[in-house]
């Protein structure tokens, strides 16, 4: 199942760190400190507003940390925020910016926070604004986007495990916005740690000094004192002057219940207070800044933010749809030249939703919505299946982004689901010059069209970042090419660490390629990508067809060197799952509408108790209900049950 | 008169057989307390049937257990005590349970005296090493010997049970066996497939694999062999474990699968009757453990375990349920007794009934508006009813 996939991909990360330090796995243990809930009642009785307009630019920091998942991030976040004394030193705090149930549970960062530290040095008081970033590479979106309200970073690498595939994509994304990287290695107390291997890497990949690196351990706090004066020195202040009209970057924004939209800003020039009117550059829409103030951790007013800080506006904002990401904002009348700004979010993975029971579609409705108010990078249309009914067409970020929106959905908003298959949005060129994005097997154009209209079938492409042990190079290098990989180079990191790259079809890193880099691997392997175009491909779509009906909701679009062998294991595994009825059911598969795979799930012959006298009744009766309740939950198409297992085997393949 | 019925559950055997989940317990060292055990069943059933003396008792059913081990001058006690309450119709029904073994067999006349009418003996099977693997203590030619004597007794009122899907039988194993007792037959046969529940001996052989049962495309032909073969010899397939001379059905089981009220006496006894005082629908079981349910018995006349009502729509389900478990099946009239006046129609899914009518599962009736499973629709019954009952 893909759920399963995806939860065993990270476990088994952890399990790598796990065995290589057996305490480090308790970082991760959940605790609630922090809720978003609780902002509402902060603000109603809110303290008095901080003075911080005696922070000059030069007196701040923007950094944020960046790291492979699991070397520790969130760790090193939460010493700082206690050595700053923003929380208190309990003992207690894990992964105190991640704030998700989510995050908490898989140990991962996903949402981007912040928080602001002052921090005396050298007899002078700073204001430290550390700039959260997600970890995994489905959510790079968000890390650039947090890097541009940085002037530097810090890279974050496990003594031990050395630099893994996401160290060396959020490195070139830090370095391609001009941030000052300065790299730093932790967990150095492990029995495992080799610092000066892991410092050669760093040099030799990254081509930085690594001779002063700082050593630490964020875990025991070893070392954790010289992490702010080292950003203070080697990272530049912001620019922009007090002087010039206020200006400022929209860089992340969410919704809260109780205030409505929070935006979070990094001041560029000029600065702001409650009662100003501002501008937005993107939709020329004004509104009046109702409060002001830094995330410490939570949400603190203050009198004012100005050049160089980085804090949040609240101001009226009805929808997050209004707050654009990496929209510029000026004062009222005093119009500025507007900043880059971000390309927007691009869904790289679209699923079907459908809510397992019909009548909860108004309700699986409203939780989507509310969802995606935090969460921007879904994109949701309304789609009709024949076989599922009503529901929706989500754009993801990648599988894992699409998971634990999945999750979020059944434990935030208690909604029971079904997901199908997911798909890449693959192109067909038109014979009239047209292009058209596919975002769900539905849209592919059939036989007919395919013969006498379509130039061509393009599918999205990645380049993948793979580093693992030298032993494993033959194991990756063949796992590559069995999924349609074009290998492009590779490097040894040091005498005994490779970097492979690889262009890969997208549509083979959403199915099981990650899960078994893992296993043939042994964990070892780390993965990242990024997008690299799209390549005219042989495509196919693959139907499933029950009692010579196609099912909508089982189809999907894959190349056609693989429909033989899928075909006939997905055939082969839907028999397994769909239940004996009291008529014969043939499961075809079919490409392109040319069978592939034929089995028949025989009649059921015989379903009657043996055995009923009156001891009897209570039982049969518990029974027969709890019977009804799981054929409710089954899918019905025509005659033929669905069983939910059947929409998961269209996802995975068997070995 | 609102018909009535009584079972006696009678909790001993000299034998624990590996597949039985029915409450039970071996004969103890010392034997069996038989008075303290009828005068705690006598307690049990002057309390129970006392609020029903303006009923008819149609049927008492022995079983157990082993009722055969029992004391025939005990069971005329309770026959007895019984008629007192709630009068005997002049065509009750009083069966019996008993073991093919040799001791038993040579009670069978006193428990004729005693005024039992009907036995019902347990052959399960006629193969002698399958019948020494479930723990049973009898050979298939005692039990064969068994029916021939109860039939001299009790001519046209004897029943005996058999059972298919023993581990490593065959189709034709079990033709030859069905073959064999029709010829002893008398007007009744009950006919199960072994059925592994969870709790018993060979649930747990299963599940460690130490035994393998018959597939289940095996042991729907066994099925469909003995629909044939009993039809063939005159038997109608009234249930779908139950096969009689039409005129020989076995009133005190009809009486479940009709929705008849019952009281049931003796350790683990499940009872369902419409409480006089409160007009509800009741479901009751007795204590499980003998020593605990006889102390009850003694201490405040009966042993009840639990008590529940049961609300009008779980009734109507079960009139469903257990009605289609015969041929016959159900009737509007007899469902407007239970529903208040609601008609089958108005209750179940017609849409999908319709479907089954229309492909040789079920017959409608609307004339006389009957509900009832085909032969081929009863051996599927169970997928059929989680369709149409609401």
């Amino acid at each position: 199942m893909l759920q399963t996939r995806l939860l065993v991909a990270i476990r088994h990360t952890r399990i790598a760190s796990f065995a290589r330090q057996p305490r480090a796995i308790f970082a991760h243990q959940t605790t609630t400190h922090v809720q978003w809930q609780s902002y509402a009642v902060r603000v109603i009785d809110r303290k008095k507003e901080t003075d911080i307009s005696t922070y000059p630019p030069d007196l701040i920091r923007n950094f944020s940390i960046i790291a492979h998942i699991d070397h520790g991030k969130s760790t090193l976040a939460d010493r700082l925020l206690e050595l700053t004394g923003v929380i208190s030193k309990t003992g207690k705090n894990k992964q105190v910016l991640d704030k998700l149930k989510v995050e908490r549970e898989r140990g991962i960062t996903v949402k981007a926070q912040s928080a602001s530290m002052f921090y005396e040095y050298n007899g002078k008081k700073y204001l430290m604004n550390l700039i959260d970033t997600p970890g995994h590479v489905d959510f790079s979106y968000e890390v650039s986007r947090s890097l541009a309200a940085c002037q530097g970073t810090i890279l974050l690498v496990d003594a031990a495990q050395g630099i893994q595939a996401q160290t060396v994509a959020n490195f070139y994304l830090a370095f391609g916005e001009g941030l000052a990287v300065v790299p730093m290695l932790n967990k150095v107390d492990l029995p495992t740690a080799e610092p000066e291997r892991a410092a050669q890497q760093i040099e030799g990949t990254f081509e930085i000094d690594a001779s002063k690196i700082l050593h630490m351990s964020a875990k025991t706090g070893l070392g954790v004192d010289a992490v702010l004066p080292s950003v203070i020195e080697n990272m530049p202040p912001p620019l922009g002057s007090i002087d010039q009209p206020f200006k400022a970057l929209l860089f992340d924004t969410w919704y809260d219940k109780y205030v409505g939209v929070v935006c979070l800003m990094a001041i560029k020039d000029g600065s702001i207070k409650k009662g100003d009117r501002i501008v937005s550059t993107h939709s020329k829409q004004k509104y009046e800044v109702t409060e002001v103030g830094i995330m410490h951790p939570e949400p603190s007013p203050t009198t004012s933010l100005q050049v160089g800080q980085v804090g949040y506006i609240t101001c009226n904002m009805k929808s997050v749809s209004e707050a654009h990401v990496g929209d510029t904002f000026y004062r009222d009348k005093h119009p500025v030249e507007a900043l880059p700004g971000f390309v927007p979010a691009k869904s790289m993975v679209f699923a079907g939703v459908f809510p397992i029971d019909a009548d909860e579609f108004a309700r699986l409705d409203e939780s989507i919505q509310k969802l995606t108010l935090n969460d921007s990078s879904v994109s949701v249309h309304k789609e009709t299946s024949a076989a599922l009914g009503q529901g929706w067409r989500l754009g993801f970020l990648g599988t894992l982004h699409m998971d634990v929106f999945r999750q979020r959905l059944e434990e935030e908003y208690d909604a029971s689901i079904l997901i199908t298959a997911p798909t890449v949005p693959y192109q067909i060129k038109y014979r009239d010059g047209t292009t058209r994005f596919i975002r769900t097997p539905a849209d592919f154009p059939d036989i007919h069209t395919m013969q006498d209209n379509v130039e061509s079938t393009m599918e999205p492409f990645v380049l993948a970042t793979m580093i693992f042990p030298e032993r494993y190079l033959g194991q990756m290098l063949e796992l590559c090419t069995l999924h349609r990989g074009e290998i492009q180079n590779h490097v040894y990191i040091d005498e005994a660490r490779v970097l492979l790259k690889c262009r890969l079809p997208m549509a083979e890193i959403v199915s099981d390629f990650f899960d078994k880099l893992k296993s043939k691997s042994q964990g070892f392997a780390s993965f990242d990508y990024e997008e690299s175009g799209y390549e005219a491909s042989d495509l196919v779509k693959m139907e499933v067809l029950l009692n010579n009906e196609a099912v909508d909701a089982l189809a999907s679009v894959m190349h056609r060197s693989t429909s033989v062998v899928a075909g006939r294991d997905m055939a082969k595994r839907l028999r397994e799952v769909i239940r004996r009825q009291l008529f014969d059911i043939i499961i075809q598969t079919a490409a392109n509408g040319k069978i592939v795979a034929r089995e028949t799930v025989k009649q059921l012959r015989k379903n009657v108790t043996a055995k009923c006298y009156g001891g009897d009744i209570t039982r049969k009766m518990k029974l027969l209900n709890k019977q009804k309740e799981g054929k409710k939950r089954m899918k019905k198409f025509g005659k033929v049950e669905l069983p939910q297992e059947a929409f998961l085997t269209v996802m995975t393949k068997s070995e | 008169m609102v018909p009535f019925s009584l079972y006696v559950h009678w909790p001993y055997c000299t034998f624990l057989c590996r597949f039985c989940a029915f409450s039970k317990a071996r004969v103890p060292a010392k034997g069996v307390e038989h008075e303290r055990i009828t005068s705690a069943l006598l307690k049990e059933l002057r309390t129970s049937l006392a609020p029903h003396k303006d009923k008819v008792l149609q049927s008492i059913y022995f079983g157990g257990g082993t009722p055969s081990l029992a004391q025939p001058r005990n069971i005329a006690q309770i026959i007895e005590a019984a008629n007192s309450l709630v009068p005997l119709a002049s065509d009750a029904e009083i069966t019996l349970e008993s073991n093919p073994t040799s001791a038993e067999v040579g009670k069978m006349r006193d428990f004729k005296q005693a005024g039992v009418t009907r036995y019902s003996i347990g052959i399960q099977t006629l193969d002698d090493r399958t019948l020494a693997r479930m723990g049973r203590l009898h050979t298939g030619a005692e039990g064969l010997a068994a029916v021939d004597r109860a039939r001299a007794l009790f001519p046209g009122k004897v029943s005996f049970d058999m059972i298919f899907g023993f581990e490593g039988q065959t189709l034709d194993q079990w033709q030859k066996e069905l073959e064999t007792v029709l010829k002893h037959a008398d007007n009744h046969i009950s006919v199960y497939q072994l059925t592994v529940e969870p709790g018993t001996p060979l649930f747990r052989d299963r599940n460690a694999q130490r035994v393998v049962l018959p597939s289940g495309d095996l042991s729907a032909q066994m099925y469909e062999s003995a629909v044939e073969m009993c039809t063939a010899k005159g038997f109608r397939h009234y249930e779908v474990a139950n096969y009689a001379v039409p005129g020989s059905e076995s009133m005190h089981n009809m009486g479940y699968w009709q929705g008849r009220q019952w009281v049931g006496i003796g350790p683990s006894a499940h009872s369902r009757f419409i409480d006089p005082s409160s007009n509800q629908r009741i479901s009751s079981v007795r204590l499980p453990d003998i020593q605990r349910w006889a102390q009850h018995c003694e201490k405040f006349g009966h042993g009840t375990a639990k008590s529940t009502v049961i609300s009008d729509e779980d009734a109507k389900q079960e009139a469903v349920v257990f009605g289609l478990r015969m041929l016959d099946g159900i009737t509007d009239r007899r469902f407007a007794g239970i529903s208040g006046g609601q008609s089958l129609k108005d209750y179940l899914h017609m849409d999908r009934v319709q479907q089954y009518v229309d492909d040789g599962y079920l017959l409608w009736n609307s004339a006389d508006a009957k509900l009832a499973p085909t032969e081929r629709g009863l051996e599927v019954i169970d997928s059929i009813l989680i369709d149409i009952v609401p």
